[in-house]
C-alpha cells in the first residue's frame, strides 16, 4: 500500500523539490503551504504515515503545528520530520519535547539523504 | 558620581539591546540565505543525479564545482550562527539545576543521528551499570556542549568510523568523554587548542571552514560549572576529550 507523507512547506519552490523527489520514491504527497491547509488535510481524516514539517511559517509557526499534532489522539505516534533551516539548540530541545523522529536543517541535507530518512522511518 | 553610574548604566542596557537586535538580524538573515542555498542544492543534484537531461562531462564537472562552493558557504553560514551566540551563551545567567547527563546525552545522540546516518559513522553510548548521579548544571548551557563535541567529533571522524561516548563517575564528579577515530591534533594545537578563534592545522585540511570557537564555548562552560576539560589524541588512538561535572549534592 503506498504510503502518504504531508509536506508543510510554505515556499512552494522548495515544496515542489521535495514533493518530485519523494513521489519519484512512490510516496503519495500532500503539501500545505499553512496551518490552516494542513489541518484541513489532517482533519479531514486522509490516512498519512509522515508529516515533514517546516518550522518558519506564515500564519501559526511550526511548533504550534507540532503541539497541535500531538493533541491529536489520532496522530500521537505519527513520525515527523523537521526539516528546517533553524538550528538554534533551543528549537532543537522545542521540538524534541513535542516529540519528533528527526530534526533535518535543510541546507545540510540533499534531498536524496531526506529521501532515505524518510525510507528509514515508513519504508518505501 | 551617582549622575555618571547612571549613565553608564543607561550606556550598558543601549549596548546589550543593540547586541541583541544584531544578533537577531544575524540570525533572520542567516536563516533566509539558508534557504537559497537549500534550493541551489537541490537544483544541482537534480541536474547531477540526470534528472533533468544527460550531461556532458564540462558541464557536470562545473556543477560539482559549484555544489563544492555551496557547501563551504553553507558551512560559513553555520559558523556565523554559531560564532553569533557563542559571547551570549558563555556569560548568560546559569541556572543550575539537578541534570540526568545519561538522558542529556541520548538526546544530543539522537538530534545527531542525522548527520552521523549521512557520513555513516556510528555513536555508540557505552552507559555505566549502575545508576549514575545527577550532575549539577544548567541543561542549556551543557547541550551546547554536548553538541559542539558530537559535532567535532563527526565532522572530523574519518567515513565510516565509530565514535564511543563514555560517562564515568569519579570523585564527586561524573567524568564524559567522547572518542573518535578522526584526525590527530597537532603539537602546536595540543596548547591552542581551546583558544578563542584557534583552528588546527590538521582540522583546516579537514574541514576548510570554521570559525574556531567551538572548543572555547565549550571550555568556558565547562568551567563556569568547575568542571575541567582536557583531550588526549595520538596516531594509533584518533582523539579523546574529556570533561568533567560536580555531581548534585
Amino acid at each position: 500500500m503506498t504510503k502518504s507523507i504531508l509536506i508543510i512547506e510554505d515556499d512552494d519552490f522548495l515544496a515542489g523539490l521535495e514533493a518530485t523527489k519523494l513521489k519519484k520514491k512512490g510516496y503519495e504527497i500532500f503539501t500545505a503551504p499553512n496551518s490552516v491547509e494542513a489541518f484541513k488535510i489532517i482533519d479531514a481524516g486522509t490516512k498519512l504515515d509522515l508529516i515533514l514539517l517546516d518550522l518558519l511559517l506564515p500564519d501559526v509557526d511550526g511548533f504550534m503545528i507540532l503541539e497541535k499534532i500531538r493533541q491529536n489522539k489520532n496522530m500521537l505516534t505519527i513520525p515527523v520530520i523537521v526539516f528546517s533551516n533553524l538550528s538554534e539548540d533551543k528549537d532543537i530541545q522545542r521540538v524534541n519535547k513535542l516529540g519528533v523522529s528527526d530534526f533535518m536543517i535543510k541546507s545540510n541535507f540533499t534531498l536524496d539523504e531526506l529521501a532515505e530518512k524518510v525510507k528509514d522511518l515508513i519504508g518505501e | 558620581m551617582e549622575p555618571k553610574t547612571k549613565e553608564l548604566e543607561g550606556e550598558i542596557k543601549k549596548l546589550s539591546e543593540n547586541y541583541a537586535i544584531k544578533a537577531d538580524m544575524i540570525s533572520i538573515s542567516a536563516h533566509q540565505i539558508r534557504t537559497s542555498m537549500s534550493a541551489i542544492k537541490w537544483i544541482i543534484e537534480m541536474f547531477l543525479q540526470g534528472d533533468l537531461g544527460r550531461l556532458t562531462v564540462e558541464q557536470e564537472n562545473l556543477l560539482k564545482k559549484a555544489a563544492e562552493s555551496n557547501a563551504r558557504a553553507t558551512s560559513v553560514v553555520s559558523e556565523l550562527l554559531l560564532t553569533n551566540r557563542t559571547e551570549d551563551i558563555v556569560e548568560q545567567k546559569y541556572n543550575f539545576a539537578p541534570l540526568d547527563l545519561v538522558e542529556l546525552t541520548e538526546n544530543s545522540i539522537f538530534n545527531f543521528s542525522g548527520e552521523a546516518f549521512t557520513r555513516g559513522i556510528e555513536v555508540i553510548f557505552l552507559k555505566p551499570g549502575s545508576e549514575v548521579p545527577k550532575v549539577k548544571a544548567d541543561r542549556e548551557k551543557l547541550l551546547v556542549v554536548l553538541h559542539n563535541l558530537l559535532d567535532n567529533a563527526i565532522k572530523y571522524s574519518n567515513a565510516h568510523g565509530k565514535i564511543f561516548i563514555v560517562l564515568k563517575q569519579t570523585d564527586g564528579m561524573i567524568q564524559f568523554s567522547i572518542k573518535d577515530t578522526g584526525i590527530v591534533i597537532s603539537p602546536e594545537g595540543k596548547t591552542k587548542i581551546f583558544q578563542k578563534f584557534y583552528r588546527d592545522k590538521e582540522a583546516v585540511k579537514k574541514e576548510m571552514v570554521g570559525s574556531g570557537i567551538g572548543l572555547y564555548t565549550v571550555k568556558k562552560i565547562v568551567e563556569r560549572h568547575s568542571g575541567e576539560i582536557w583531550f588526549e589524541s595520538g596516531e594509533n588512538t584518533g582523539t579523546t576529550f574529556f570533561f568533567t561535572i560536580p555531581t548534585f549534592k
